[in-house]
């Protein structure tokens, strides 16, 4: 049975024979894996179970002086965050999109290795992710604060604004759809360390219009919906299941009960990610990390819940507690390692 | 001093006066409340026109209304959005009185010398630290973000009894946190402040493991705490 069937079944509640996983990794904590298998594919490593064939943040120009320029014209300095970086600058400076052209949805260089990776890791569950979605995407080119107080001080450019996003995510979905995919993964963090940034009076106002809009096009064609929100956001999962979410990322256990939401939301609302990115996985024993990595395997051994850190592994993370997690996943019964 | 009604007539009664008075705070109170800059700086003016006390304006109408803000932001009515309109609105005040403070001699509720730790980008919720830190009456020495422990000594050196405010938002940078309460002892200053940390890995835990003096998991609890810390 091929990791592409075992996602479809976990995502079905259909007694898949292991708890599938997917792992992603920070620069620095990759470098860290790679130092250790010198001669090997990582891939061929960690035996992962998607294959991404969308992106992360958006594709970029190396612009000089550790900054790079997205496709939007946003300026992200990666000096210090070599992953995402930070935004410099405030794109759009007024409250309008007049005199700002979108880049084209359709550009080559989308699409370019799709083709390529899905036959590479054709084995794979096929996973188109759009990263900075949405709100994030707004701010990246407002600015976070002039954004937040846009919602009061100038609500119709904020609608403006979501929608023509909107407009440019549907555009890459339609095409994506013309592929042999399963899912499309919508990045975009609405969440804090407790509560949600912007509130549920101005999510549902602006955000939630938007994601139907979104959503109800990958629904309409019969696949899956995922979505990648740091924080506290669980108060948002009947809203978003009830416009088609099958399954949510990063499932952060600092910030919601895991254990309670995998089985309240058994059969509508599958759950990636778990492992905690912020206590157990920096600072914890290899014990504690088995330990963790054990219970979730076991919370979701008759499907709903694919296996990950809560985030992209940061650089903090010990290679003993990197490798741990790892060999729990592979030595699942069920599971015969190609490698 | 004020000494007309709104229709004209001249005020000849104390109590009406401070009525009047009441109502120009209660007015100043909800245009930051509700984060409307334009109103809070019309009703700051009315104020200071008044003849109102420029301590007075500044607790019942500015402090008093942020720390309505906190409350509700801990209540869980208020988010971001609200809070960042809310003190847009008491810096819009703040500037209008802030002559009439110094002319007085009003002096603050103690200084913050505040920032993002080396090696930390993250700046909006130490912003709002920042920023709900002096509408509660106190003075703020922003320091930035990616701040080194050296430029944290720079700053405190001549601000002895101030509150050292600081903010981390990864498990990577939180380290930093613990550099820099060392070089401030190492630099024969740490008797001389407190210090506060904050961010959303950061625990109460982790605060009393690096020998910080006090911990806020959120803007309103900063405020909270820092006058507890500086009383």
């Amino acid at each position: 049975m091929d990791k592409r069937t075992v996602m479809k079944m976990t995502l079905e509640w259909e007694n898949p024979p292991y708890v599938p996983w997917n792992i992603n990794f920070t620069i620095p904590a990759k470098e860290k894996l790679q130092s250790h298998y010198p001669d090997q594919d990582l891939e061929e490593v960690v035996q992962n179970h998607i294959v991404n064939v969308g992106y992360d943040i958006y594709f970029y120009n190396d612009i000089g002086n550790d900054c790079v320029q997205d496709c939007f014209g946003v300026v992200w300095d990666r000096s210090i965050d070599r992953d995402i970086g930070v935004v410099t600058d405030q794109l759009l400076k007024e409250p309008t999109l007049k005199g700002y052209a979108f880049p084209d949805p359709l550009a080559p260089y989308v699409f370019a290795e799709v083709a390529n990776q899905l036959k590479k890791y054709g084995d794979r569950f096929h996973l188109f992710g759009i990263g900075f979605s949405l709100y994030e995407r707004a701010w990246a080119m407002r600015g976070l604060q002039t954004l937040m107080m846009d919602f009061y001080d100038n609500p119709q450019f904020v609608h403006d604004l979501l929608n023509s996003i909107a407009d440019y995510n549907i555009a890459q979905i339609n095409e994506i759809l013309k592929y042999d995919i399963d899912a499309v993964m919508f990045g975009d963090d609405w969440g804090q360390q407790r509560r949600l940034q912007m509130g549920p009076k101005l999510w549902h106002e602006f955000i939630y219009p938007v994601l139907k809009r979104m959503y109800g096009v990958v629904v309409e064609a019969g696949k899956k919906v995922f979505i990648h929100s740091c924080g506290d956001v669980d108060e948002l999962f009947d809203d978003l299941v009830g416009i088609g979410l099958s399954c949510f990322n990063p499932f952060q256990p600092e910030v919601m009960d895991v254990s309670a939401l995998i089985r309240n939301y058994r059969h509508r609302l599958a759950f990636y990610g778990g492992l905690s990115t912020q206590k157990t996985l920096p600072y914890g024993s290899v014990m504690d990390v088995r330990r963790e990595t054990r219970n979730l395997l076991e919370l979701g051994k008759t499907g709903g819940y694919i296996f990950s850190p809560a985030h992209d592994v940061p650089k903090d993370v010990p290679l003993e507690n990197i490798l741990a997690f790892i060999e729990e996943v592979q030595q699942q019964p069920g599971f015969i390692n190609p490698g | 001093m004020l000494s007309y009604y709104p229709n004209g007539s001249h005020i000849q009664n104390m109590a009406d006066l401070e009525v009047i008075m009441l109502e120009i705070l209660r007015s100043l109170f909800n245009a930051i409340l509700e984060g409307d800059q334009l109103a809070a700086a019309i009703h700051v003016q009315a104020a200071i026109d008044a003849g109102i006390d420029p301590a007075e304006i500044l607790n019942q109408g500015m402090v008093a209304a942020m720390a309505e803000v906190g409350r509700l932001f801990e209540k869980g009515e208020y988010y971001v959005p609200e809070m960042l309109i809310a003190a847009r609105a008491m810096q819009a005040s703040m500037v209008l009185l802030k002559p009439k403070l110094l002319q007085n001699e009003v002096s603050s509720s103690g200084k913050v010398v505040i920032g993002t730790v080396k090696g930390d980008l993250h700046d909006i919720g130490k912003n709002l630290v920042a920023q709900m830190l002096e509408g509660a009456g106190f003075e703020i020495c922003y320091l930035g973000t990616d701040v080194s422990p050296e430029k944290f000594v720079e700053a405190i050196r001549s601000e002895k009894g101030c509150l050292v405010a600081l903010s981390a938002l990864l498990t990577t940078t939180m380290p930093s946190m613990k550099n820099i309460i060392d070089a401030i002892t190492g630099a024969g200053l740490r008797q001389d402040v407190k210090i506060m940390v904050g961010g959303a890995p950061v625990t109460e835990a982790f605060a009393q493991q690096i020998g910080a003096d006090g911990y806020a998991p959120d803007a309103s609890r900063a405020v909270t705490n820092a006058r507890l810390l500086l009383a």
